[in-house]
């Protein structure tokens, strides 16, 4: 089983929802985070502020340097992996820095507390 | 590719940013958490509080820069020189494979 981390753009979490249930996955958990990537960084501004230019120090704190995002964490079965990836990639790209990213992590276990039954089991959607 | 979780102090969080940041560790993200850890949550006179409000960092990192992150978390997140309860973990994950979705192509490399 492999654990999906996506983090994505706010305004795109209903229109990943409709397309994953779409492609027969319904199940996730959705956690509202702030982050920073490689590009919501002037390093122009800090290497200045760190020489001391006053003007740069000013402005270090303007830039939006943690950015709301949503993350969404799915479950599924290493088969299904591959599909679920392409489907939030279908539907987040929009080509443009702050797109987000998609993390995969193995998983040892999964259980549903309902039942006791586990791993793809837990997983299989009713 | 390994994943750095770090559970760390609300006041201390912004600290341990810009450390990351100077470091060259530009990406992370946080997240708003609750938990108490071995010490039971924080006992004051009768009343106990045992959900204390933390903050959670992810940073996912080539597998040579884990003792880089996780060095520069521990100076920065620890109070004082010796730490104190409640300073937090930092638990370390792997992972598998990671997608840039502005890209959309599987990264060679950890970001």
């Amino acid at each position: 089983m492999k654990q999906i981390l996506a983090i994505i753009r706010p305004r795109k979490i209903k229109e990943t929802k409709e397309a994953l249930v779409k492609a027969g996955f319904s199940a996730f958990t959705g956690t509202k985070v702030l982050g920073r990537g490689r590009g919501n960084v002037d390093f122009r501004v800090l290497h200045a502020a760190e020489i001391g230019t006053e003007e740069a120090i000013a402005r270090l704190g303007d830039g939006p340097l943690l950015i709301s995002k949503r993350l969404m964490n799915i479950v599924v079965p290493d088969d299904k992996a591959g599909t679920i990836i392409q489907t939030i990639i279908d539907i987040n790209k929009t080509g443009t820095a702050g797109d987000g990213k998609i993390f995969v992590l193995p998983v040892h276990e999964t259980i549903r507390i309902r039942t006791g039954e586990r791993d793809t089991n837990a997983l299989q959607e009713q | 590719m390994i994943m750095v979780q770090a559970i760390v102090r609300p006041e201390k969080v912004y600290v341990v940013l810009k450390a990351l940041l100077d470091g060259g560790f530009p990406a992370v993200t946080k997240m708003d958490v609750f938990g108490r850890g071995k010490q039971r949550g924080l006992k004051v006179g009768d009343i106990t509080y045992d959900e204390l409000s933390k903050e959670m960092l992810l940073i996912v990192v080539k597998n040579e820069d884990q003792a880089a992150v996780v060095n520069t978390i521990l100076r920065a997140a620890r109070t004082g020189d010796k730490g104190a309860f409640g300073d937090g973990k930092i638990f370390v994950l792997p992972v598998d494979e990671s997608y840039t979705i502005s890209v959309g192509t599987k990264d060679e490399e950890a970001p």
